[in-house]
């Protein structure tokens, strides 16, 4: 360390009081009494704490001359100090003792230029001589010069940072100004900014409740990571701040022109038109206009593309058939055909018979039932391939005779869902879908009808298309007396048009509602499709329509298990709506009492699903602590809200998991019951290893319901998965459980899942490196649970349909890319383990433990891809669905 | 709360959950016996920590930020809402009772005195094969209230004293070996009492105590902390002070093993000393694993002939192998302690393994009057004692020496029963150290 100048030739003035210490070392001498004081010091420092106490003297001295030099050099001294991060810096450490006398001298001091400099030393010492509490290294630094505030280190820019926090909620506390605060607060955040620290900017800013600062500040380079960090705090923001933090983002995202990452936070934000709609309008690239709608599309956002989007008529054709999903199906079948999954499977390929020890292979129990399970199966795993081997392949050898003969193996109802499946087969491709199930129309038998209305609805689903072919055919039926085929086209119509708000069917539906004389499962089902064709839409209208029906019907139709779906269809309603829902939750209050808290619970976990609304937990698991003895039935709901609750981040639904195994543990039997169904909700479609030890074990529980439900969740969280563990689970489950039907049953249709779409399908609602949630597909997944609570009398009695309803949340899990002309484009991507980069420095790299492939790939639960390639320039920041890809101008070709 | 409560009631919740899927695998069917679950009498994989699900989950950015604020308040928020609801649960159905009355039943059906055994072979759900100490090995039953997911090959169980069935596990304990390395009690001996080595103190804590206080330090800045540190140097100067006062100062496990206690009887026991040891960190992780004088077992490896020096160089693989190999150490750093730096085997000491090489020189004067005045501190110096000239000598003295020269005057004085040490005596002991370090040579024969 070079010795530091002396600042005044002149022999130093006498101080008026001098300090004890201060006098020893300002002569200089008497080394060895000093050794024995501090005799812990080297000599450099013992040289380094003489300077400085004779800087402190000299800072008390009447000539300004020489106060401002020694100011100077304290400054140099201290702001040359270089530390460990072990260690106070010594500078700091020697005039600790000297803090009080410059802090009392500094207050004699008259105004001018040097208290301001004195002000600023002092602001630096109170960093580590302030008691907590007193802040007054802000206090000084608002006295002092205002000069550049990194110059101090960061360190002190992070205390300074604190202390704000602490102040502003002082001073808004009694209402004090607090203009010069935000004019630090200013320099902070730039300085932050400046240096990579992103995450304390933002802490900063939230602190003292003004984000808007944030778009000022940030620049091309660390937008991005602000933003991240913005939005994944978002999750875990209590209410009004999350969508300010979310909204921020979106004008940090417009500003930079990161236009598809504005379109994600926009759609998270739920404020869609408007927002949506300034998206498009800012840019004028019709090719990112494009990828714009694939999202939307995979979203499952209504939208019309009206002039003010794209100008030229050709283009707007384009762009809304993007966003009718109209291209799915082919994309869905080019990764068909990629991954060479094309061959049909028929149920006794995904059984795998042999494979079990023993016995298994005979059970002709119960035939009928049997068949219904393969139906599904069946209708599962060929889901969206356009072929198969019962419903549709013999049609294609022989006359359409044979094709029917796999029908009429199935009894009434199950002819229904037997025709449906064949809706199921063809999913998305609307114009052989359409022609194929046209022949059933025309059947003698309703059930044969009725499944194939249903029919066109799930091939419809998520498909839109100006001329309404769906509508029009299904309005045909919904006014017919069987009650079967009203049912096929009402929930047919649900399924065709979730999320739409098509006015049309509010109308005729409705009337359904309305109408007194129409039968209880009508009744039921009309409540479900205008649930999710309204779905978090809050409708209040339709809201009072099932509240009417609800109320006028008896109380022994009110005891009918299909009631149950009533307080569903109304909750769904509220979807993910929070507060809207408090006018209509008072409502139900007055219903009578056992479906009156019912519906209570059910519209309070619809209502909070996906939010993470911790207060909405405790109250649930509140709920399902109390000890019933009435027999109600609200606590299964109560324990799905939790999952549907705590769905919304990782960290939330690993806890909730914790949860559900104490409620496993304490609960009674209609607790238990409802849990395997939440364990399969909060991991849909990711099998997490303890989640599958959990329901396996559960599986072999001794109450039935339990049972069956673990075994419907393992096929959940198994969904489009082919997990293979899961999988030789449930053979060992199908041995275990021969000759009991029902449980065979449901084993049958978790096998099913766990092939849905031979492994191309995701159930999950989320989507978008889970940042996004689909309302429709939880729409149908809770819609599914719900019946499931009771399965004896829903899947397991005649209204097994219901399952189909779980078409909502099908979607490929798939990564497809495409190039300019929207033609399929092979290129290599790496797929890896995605890593949560939030508030991380550098660079680092976002998914781990990466293979190459060639697209179109598979994404798997968790997974994220990146191109492998320069050549191209994703129009996306996230890979998943399909993806548009541009030629990389500065690409050359080595 | 902290992590242990949750951790317990985990616990508790795994063995209660349990007990009625057992059930339901007994339950009383008419047609065959029900298949096995799955994974009964398999080798499960070791679980990290107490048990896996009772961890709480991994919370991402490490820096100190609001965002991870937020979500550790979310792990809170959960984990009040589980003690409020299991709070409620156990006011409302107050089980001690029946809990008693059952457990009773247990005992009755376990019987006393129970002997130890262990377990061969699993045959079937309700069957296995054990051997007791005493040789023969028996076919027997498991009773139903065993927890079969706990049972594997091998382990030790206990048995009824007459029917020899399974009616317990003996959980499988830490090695006894590796349990007395835990450091409980902390040495008394702090970093204020290190004369000097101001540089070494800074390279250690950076290395080795930051990483575990600190961790989003070296998040912020983009690195991985370093996993270990090696401090060498001339004998008596500081190393196992440091070490000591490294454990002194941390409320990290603390484990200390010397290097020639990994050299062990038998083949093989010496590597899995080593495994066992490194387990037990992870599992009290963090933790910090102190070897001392490394050169044991860490010297270059060269041809060995004998199987005793084979086994040394495996030791000392297995030992690499911990250090840095496939299975990664979170939160637990190595120090190793040495005189002889150049004779350690140089895998032993690349990046990676070993990223920080702490040098311990002699003390150079300041250090030494800063040693001398720590050990004169508690001593009654007579008014003649000029340490300085001591501090001054060109002699070369190492932190011990100048502790036995002051512990040698202090013996000097009680001889002739003065309460006071004089300048005489340090004179007087300095020469006999000396003499005794240069093994016989006489002070200033070759000067």
């Amino acid at each position: 360390m070079a010795p530091p100048e002396n600042p005044s030739p002149a022999a130093p003035a006498e101080p008026s009081q001098p300090p004890p210490p201060a006098a020893a070392a300002a002569k200089g001498k008497g080394k060895k009494k000093d050794e024995k004081k501090d005799d812990d010091l080297s000599e450099e420092d013992l040289a380094l704490k003489e300077q400085l106490e004779l800087y402190v003297v000299r800072a008390q001295d009447a000539d300004p001359g020489v106060q401002k030099l020694a100011l100077e050099s304290m400054r140099q001294e201290i702001r040359s100090a270089t530390s460990s991060m072990t260690s106070v810096p010594k500078p700091l450490k020697f005039l600790r003792p000297h803090f009080g006398t410059l802090k009392s001298y500094f207050e004699t001091m008259p105004e001018s230029e040097l208290k301001k400099y004195m002000a600023d030393i002092l602001s630096v010492l109170a960093l580590t001589m302030s008691i907590e509490g007193e802040r007054e290294s802000l206090k000084y630094r608002l006295l002092g010069s205002e000069g550049d505030i990194g110059s101090w280190g960061h360190e002190y820019v992070r205390n300074l940072a604190g202390e704000i926090a602490q102040e502003f909620q002082k001073r808004q506390d009694d209402d004090l100004p607090i203009d010069a605060l935000m004019e630090l607060v200013q320099q902070i955040v730039s300085f932050h900014m400046k240096h990579n620290a992103e995450p304390e900017a933002v802490d900063l800013l939230m602190e003292v409740e003004d984000l808007d600062l944030l778009v000022e500040h940030v620049d091309a380079t660390n937008y991005k990571r602000a933003c991240l960090y913005l939005t994944s705090s978002s999750n875990f923001l209590p209410a009004p701040d999350d969508s300010l933090a979310l909204d921020i983002a979106y004008t940090i995202y417009m500003k930079f022109g990161d236009l598809a990452s504005a379109l994600r936070t926009s759609l998270k934000l739920e404020k869609s038109p408007q927002y949506v709609k300034q998206v498009y309008t800012a840019t004028d690239d019709l090719l990112l206009k494009k990828q714009f709608s694939y999202l939307i599309a995979r979203h499952g956002l209504v939208m019309e593309i009206d002039d003010e989007i794209a100008a030229d008529d050709n283009d707007k054709e384009v762009l809304q058939e993007i966003v009718n999903n109209t291209k799915l199906s082919e994309g869905y079948l080019t990764l068909a055909r990629d991954i060479e999954v094309m061959e049909p499977k028929s149920p006794e390929d995904i059984y795998k018979v042999h494979l079990i020890d023993g016995r298994g292979a005979s059970s002709s129990l119960d035939s009928a039932r049997q068949n219904l399970a393969a139906t599904f199966v069946n209708a599962f795993v060929n889901a969206g391939f356009g072929q198969d081997k019962l419903m549709t392949a013999p049609s294609d050898s022989s006359s359409s005779g044979s094709s029917g003969n796999w029908l009429f193996k199935n009894k009434e109802h199950g002819k229904a869902s037997a025709a449906a499946s064949l809706g199921m087969i063809l999913l998305w491709d609307t114009d052989s879908g359409l022609a194929q199930l046209d022949k059933y129309l025309h059947s003698n038998d309703t059930h044969v009808v009725a499944g194939a209305l249903l029919g066109i609805g799930i091939v419809t689903c998520g498909v839109k298309s100006d001329c309404d072919p769906a509508f029009a055919i299904l309005m045909e039926y919904i006014g017919k007396d069987d009650s079967n085929i009203r049912i096929g086209a009402i929930l047919g119509l649900g399924i065709a048009y979730a999320g739409s708000q098509k006015e049309e069917l509010k109308m005729h539906l409705s009337a359904v509602l309305g109408d007194s004389q129409s039968p209880l499962e009508v009744l039921v089902f009309s409540a479900i499709a205008l649930g999710l064709v309204f779905v978090g839409s809050c409708n209040e209208e339709i809201a009072q329509s099932i509240i009417f029906a609800l109320m006028e019907r008896s109380e022994a139709e009110l005891a009918e298990p299909i009631i149950r779906l009533l307080p569903v269809a109304l909750g769904l309603l509220y979807l993910g709506k929070q507060d809207s829902v408090e006018a209509t939750a008072e409502v139900s209050k007055t219903f009578d009492e056992k479906i009156g808290k019912y519906c209570d619970v059910t519209l309070m976990s619809l209502a909070y699903a996906g939010t993470g609304n911790v207060l909405k937990v405790q109250k649930l698991l509140g709920i399902c602590s109390q000890h019933l003895e009435k027999g109600e039935t609200h606590q299964g709901p109560a324990v799905l809200g939790i999952a549907l609750i705590a769905m919304a981040e990782e960290l939330g639904a690993e806890m909730a998991v914790r949860s559900l195994e104490r409620l496993l543990q304490y609960g009674e039997q209609n607790i238990r019951r409802a849990v395997p169904l939440a364990l399969g909700i909060l991991c849909i479609s990711n099998p997490k290893v303890n989640v599958m030890d959990t329901l396996s074990r559960l599986s072999h529980d001794a109450d039935a319901d339990v049972s069956m439900a673990a075994i419907i969740s393992l096929g959940l969280i198994g969904a489009g998965t082919n997990n293979a563990r899961i999988a030789g689970m449930l053979r060992n489950l199908s041995s275990y459980y021969y000759k009991e039907a029902a449980h065979l049953f449901c084993v049958r249709i978790a096998q099913g899942l766990v092939h849905l779409g031979k492994g191309l399908l995701t159930l999950s609602p989320y989507h978008s490196d889970r940042f996004l949630l689909s309302p429709m597909a939880l729409g149908g997944l809770v819609t599914v649970l719900h019946a499931c609570l009771d399965m004896k009398s829903t899947i397991l009695g005649k209204y097994h349909y219901i399952l189909y309803i779980i078409v909502l949340a099908m979607q490929p899990r798939m990564l497809l890319t495409v190039d300019e002309d929207l033609k399929p484009l092979s290129v290599p991507v790496r797929v890896g383990q995605a890593v949560d980069v939030v508030g991380q420095a550098g660079r680092p790299k976002t998914i781990t433990g990466f293979q190459t492939h060639s697209t179109p790939v598979l994404l798997a639960a968790g997974e994220r891809a990146e191109l492998a390639t320069e050549k191209y320039i994703p129009l996306t920041p996230v890979l998943e669905g399909f993806v548009i890809l541009k030629k990389n101008p500065e690409y050359h070709e080595e | 709360m902290g992590q242990g409560t949750p951790g317990g009631m985990g616990k508790q919740g795994g063995a209660g959950d349990r007990k009625p899927g057992d059930g339901g695998d007994k339950k009383d069917k008419k047609f065959e016996p029900p298949a096995a679950p799955s994974r009964v009498g398999r080798k499960q994989r070791k679980q990290k920590g107490a048990e896996a699900a009772a961890r709480l989950p991994n919370v991402a950015p490490l820096s100190k930020c609001r965002l991870r604020l937020l979500k550790l308040e979310r792990v809170k928020d959960y984990l009040l809402m589980e003690e409020e609801f299991v709070a409620a649960q156990e006011r409302l159905r107050p089980q001690e009772d029946k809990a008693e009355e059952d457990r009773s039943k247990v005992d009755d059906l376990r019987g006393t005195p129970m002997s130890v055994g262990s377990l061969e072979e699993i045959i079937d759900e309700s069957h296995a094969i054990v051997s007791s100490s005493v040789g023969p090995e028996y076919y027997v039953g498991i009773l139903s209230f065993v927890d079969k997911d706990q049972l594997e090959p091998g382990c030790s169980i206990l048995m009824h004293n007459k029917v020899l069935s399974v009616v317990g596990i003996l959980q499988d304990e830490v090695d006894p070996m590796v349990s007395v390395m835990k450091v409980e009690k902390a040495p008394l001996e702090s970093y204020a009492d290190i004369g000097g080595l101001d540089a070494q103190i800074q390279e250690i804590k950076e290395a080795v105590e930051l990483p575990l206080t600190h961790p989003e330090l070296y998040e912020d800045i983009g690195i991985r902390p370093p996993k270990g540190v090696i401090l060498y140097g001339e004998p008596g100067t500081g190393k196992t002070l440091l070490a000591k006062a490294v454990a002194n100062s941390t409320s990290a496990t603390f484990l200390r093993v010397v290097g020639s206690e990994l050299i062990q009887k038998y083949l093989g026991d010496g590597p899995k000393l080593v495994r066992e040891l490194f387990r037990v960190a992870d599992e009290l992780s963090p933790s910090i694993v102190f070897i001392d004088e490394i050169d044991a077992v860490g010297t270059k490896r060269y041809d060995a002939h004998s199987g005793g020096e084979r086994e040394i160089q495996r030791t000392m693989l297995e030992l690499l192998n911990q250090l840095d190999g496939f299975d990664s150490r979170g939160d637990v750093k190595v120090i190793l302690a040495t005189n002889r730096i150049e004779s350690l085997d140089p895998a032993l000491l690349r990046p990676g393994r070993i990223d920080r090489k702490i040098e311990f020189p002699l003390p150079d004067i300041k250090t030494r009057r800063r040693i001398f005045q720590i050990h004169t501190a508690k001593m009654t110096l007579a008014d003649d004692v000029n340490l300085e000239e001591f501090v001054m000598t060109k002699d070369e003295f190492s932190g011990a020496d100048i502790k036995a020269i002051c512990t040698e005057a202090g013996l000097l004085a009680l001889r002739e029963r003065r309460m006071k040490v004089t300048h005489a005596d340090f004179k007087k002991a300095k020469e006999k150290v000396m003499y005794k370090k240069k093994e016989g040579v006489p002070d200033g024969l070759y000067m």
